[in-house]
């Protein structure tokens, strides 16, 4: 029996590592007015964030299609006989949607299970990263699907944005509405609670905002992964890493840049970790 | 893409059933946006509530003119409109209605009149227009719309991707015309609904009818200053409300304007709207018994609704308490000065406490804020060193649990209030804020009340002194000077933010001022200044 890993661009899953672990990465659309782009396929994390700051047009983003799902699993149905796909929280995209009814169009052989992660950024990653390992060390379908149900609930993910402007305007602020509003300016610290964006805190200070996302790593005891991810400030998330590196061993340490398409909504400079915590037994 | 010049009477149809559909996606978000007691409980609901019977309508009409199509949406709209936002929906179709009169299909020009008919009908049908809801935006949309054709577009989908995103705009500037929006922090109802209508239908006419299914709309989000605190805004107010009253009357030779001016000292929030055959009625009223008597005389009476506002408003409350985050921990501030309480306010403050140098509050004072907030766990930040033990009495005398957390200048406050942290309980909330005081050098700029010689200055009265976390460092001739001088104290190089508390007797410009000598120096601070509008300190200045 061969199993293939499927999750969408949001997970911020490098090319190299998705290679290595032989995960199927599904774009999801980023458009500038009536430009439609591939996340990550046909727009460069820098081409964007640089876009987002100087276009007039405000970028959106768009689920990838059913279609899009149902090419990837009769493509896999080639060399495969079961497939699960991992998605990003529903509560934030309809990708999931998209995949769930490719499942129910597609005819060929293989058993898909679609499952809706509530994360999104390498809190989906890391989840896609530890199952598509155990995978590899011969998990079956059953026991993927379980160790992902597992893992969900371990991954967390703390970001540190600019602005609340972009996620304002994008309408995908969850609970952080109540950060809004403010008469002085502040950098939001939010992390994803239950599928939706949820606030942490605020600070004033870059400084004080990555001397929180190293503390609240260091609040963690059992790291499996942990993961750092920058969309214009590399210099800070390698800063960060060589710090990070002290809780946790390097090579444990996935770096990787946020998606465009998350860009999209929480505006350039933002900077985040995940913690996948270790399974217990 | 291709051009769409003319849009037929079909497609008229389609547009809006497909703009029911995506407005029936939202209706709950829309619904959550109510702000009590700006009229109806549930506007999201009343508007595609008033769509769907638009549409079951527009599917029956005989007649596939465009014309024809819009008189049938415009009829369904006004027999099936529900509350005071589906009211002025059947107005802004019966407006369309007008405007495509006799038209088999139609063009910009033509949409341009019907929305322009559709803004005087709306604002007509009312007896009180306010700015800032569904008004204002279908006036913002029609005058988009119109500036576009002025400038010879003749591309449906471009003149009206324009008018949606004017629409769009509108909505978000609605809380800066609407106090009771801003200071929930939301968006006009009635006017995000409109938005979505209109949104609905453009997306239909650029082909994504497909993505409709698997997509939502978005609820706008207003990004102004909150400026009362939402556990204020949520307070119990003990003034009845009455009963929304709406219904329909069938008769004939009616004269809405007339009926109007009859019941328009009955109630508040009057529309009046419909022909001689049909009038439709909605109002706030303390009696609605009377009204419906009188209307029976007038014709037959239909759809009679009657609902009591008070048990919306308790729904209302309700709902605002799942909007407010999820701690239980509320905090107040001791402050002087409008500009810095509202600060204060804007980040989260349950309460603010007037007071400060030379005015400090009473241990009863603060007691009293305490127990105006709904929670039962209440952190303290007293911003003078003056006022640490007033607040720290407070717990003797209440049942709540209380924190002080020992902040004695303005800015360690605000940096207190900032790390208040979302997840966290209650004692560890106290920790944190009392471990982000020290993240923060305060300056305070005032005039020495005698002539003294404190920490080898040579101090005259009346002169401008700096104090840098409490300490007489620095005097000087003027303001700026002195502020200069305490500045050369600290490390600014490490710095990324300076903020400038300005007081209620310094003028802006030398603010200003201050603000422009520090970014000429150092390049990379980011300098707010802000109006705090305290008595007593010419400047209150935080570095962090």
């Amino acid at each position: 029996m061969t199993l293939k890993i499927v999750t969408d661009s949001l997970s911020d899953i490098t090319s190299d590592i998705a290679d290595e672990l032989g995960i199927t990465v599904v774009p999801v659309y980023v458009r500038f007015g009536e430009e439609v782009y591939r996340d990550r396929v046909e727009i460069t994390t820098e081409e964007f964030y640089r876009r987002l700051v100087s276009d007039a047009t405000f970028p959106s983003t768009t689920q990838p299609t059913p279609n899009d799902f149902l090419e990837v699993y009769e493509k896999l149905s080639k060399e495969a006989d079961e497939i699960l796909v991992i998605n990003l929280s529903s509560k934030l995209s309809g990708t999931y949607q998209s995949a769930l009814q490719a499942q129910n169009t597609y005819q060929g052989k293989c058993r898909i299970e679609v499952i809706d992660s509530q994360l999104v950024i390498m809190g989906l990653g890391l989840v896609v990263i530890a199952v598509a390992k155990a995978v590899q060390a011969g998990a079956s379908m059953d026991e993927a699907a379980e160790l992902v149900r597992r893992a969900i609930p371990m991954s967390h993910s703390v970001m540190l944005l600019d602005t609340l402007k972009y996620l304002a305007k994008g309408g995908r602020i969850g609970k952080a509405t109540n950060l809004l509003g403010s008469l002085l300016s502040f950098k939001p610290i939010l992390t994803l609670k239950d599928g939706e964006v949820s606030p942490l805190t605020r600070v004033r200070s870059r400084i004080a905002g990555t001397d929180y996302l190293y503390n609240s790593v260091a609040g963690f005891s059992n790291i499996e992964l942990l993961a750092v991810e920058h969309a214009t400030t590399p210099d800070e998330a390698d800063e960060l890493i060589e710090r990070l590196s002290s809780l946790c061993p390097r090579e444990k340490i996935y770096r990787s840049n946020v998606s465009p398409v998350i860009g999209a909504y929480v505006g350039p400079n933002v900077i985040s970790i995940t913690v996948l915590e270790a399974l217990k037994g | 893409m291709s051009q769409t010049k003319t849009v037929a009477g079909q497609d008229l149809r389609e547009m809006f059933s497909a703009a029911t559909s995506w407005l029936e996606k939202s209706a709950a978000d829309i619904d959550a946006l109510n702000v009590f007691p700006v009229p109806d409980g549930d506007t999201g609901t009343n508007m595609m509530l008033t769509m769907r019977s638009t549409m079951e309508e527009a599917y029956r009409a005989p007649d596939h003119s465009a014309s024809g199509i819009a008189h049938a949406m415009a009829r369904g709209a006004l027999m099936g409109a529900r509350g005071n936002s589906g009211v002025i929906l059947s107005q802004i179709l019966r407006g369309l209605a007008q405007g495509l009169e006799g038209k088999e299909s139609f063009t910009t020009t033509d949409l341009v009149n019907a929305l322009q008919q559709s803004v005087d009908y709306a604002y007509k049908g009312l007896s009180n227009p306010v700015e800032g809801t569904m008004l204002t935006v279908i006036k913002d949309a029609a005058r988009a719309a119109q500036a576009q054709v002025a400038d010879g577009n003749d591309d449906f989908t471009e003149v009206l991707e324009a008018t949606v995103n004017a629409a769009g705009d509108s909505v978000a500037n609605t809380p800066s015309l609407l106090k009771v929006l801003k200071d929930a922090g939301v968006v006009d109802a009635g006017g995000q609904g409109l938005h979505t209508i209109l949104d609905g239908a453009l997306r239909y006419l650029k082909g994504e009818a497909e993505l409709m299914r698997l997509r939502k709309p978005q609820i706008i989000v207003s990004e102004l200053p909150h400026t009362t605190p939402l556990a204020q805004v949520a307070g119990v107010e003990e003034v009845p409300f009455g009963y929304c009253t709406e219904f329909m009357l069938k008769g004939e030779k009616f004269k809405p304007d007339m009926i109007k001016k009859r019941l328009e000292k009955k109630g508040e929030s009057l529309i009046v709207v419909g022909d001689e055959a049909i009038v439709r009625i909605h109002i706030h009223t303390l009696d609605p018994g009377s009204i419906i008597h009188w209307a029976t005389k007038l014709g037959t009476v239909h759809q009679v609704s009657i609902r009591n506002m008070d048990e919306q408003h308790q729904d209302y409350l309700e709902m605002q308490k799942d909007r407010m985050p999820t701690t239980d921990t509320a905090v107040i501030v001791v402050a002087a000065g409008e500009g810095i309480s509202d600060v204060f306010v804007s980040l989260g403050a349950a309460a603010i406490v007037p007071g400060g140098q030379t005015m400090n509050p009473s241990t009863k004072d603060i007691l009293q804020a305490v127990e105006s907030t709904f929670s039962d766990k209440v952190i303290i930040l007293p911003n003078n060193k003056n006022i640490v033990l007033s607040a720290e009495q407070v717990q003797s005398l209440t049942e709540k649990k209380i924190k002080v957390v020992p902040s004695v200048t303005i800015p360690q406050g605000v940096a207190a209030l900032l790390a208040f942290d979302y997840e966290a309980d209650f004692i560890t909330n106290a920790d944190i804020m009392e471990k982000a005081l020290p993240s923060v050098r305060s300056i305070e700029i005032t005039r020495a009340i005698r002539s003294t010689k404190i920490n080898g200055l040579k101090i005259k009265r009346k002169q401008p002194i700096g104090l840098l976390d409490g300490d007489l460092v620095a005097v000087g001739d003027n303001n700026i000077n002195v502020v200069a001088k305490v500045l050369e104290k600290i490390n600014l190089n490490k710095a990324e933010v300076v903020t400038i508390y300005y007081g209620e007797e310094t003028e802006a410009a030398e603010a200003e001022q201050i603000a422009a000598n520090i970014t000429e120096q150092h390049s990379q601070l980011q300098v707010e200044v802000i109006r705090g509008g305290q008595p007593h300190y010419g400047y209150i200045i935080s570095v962090e």
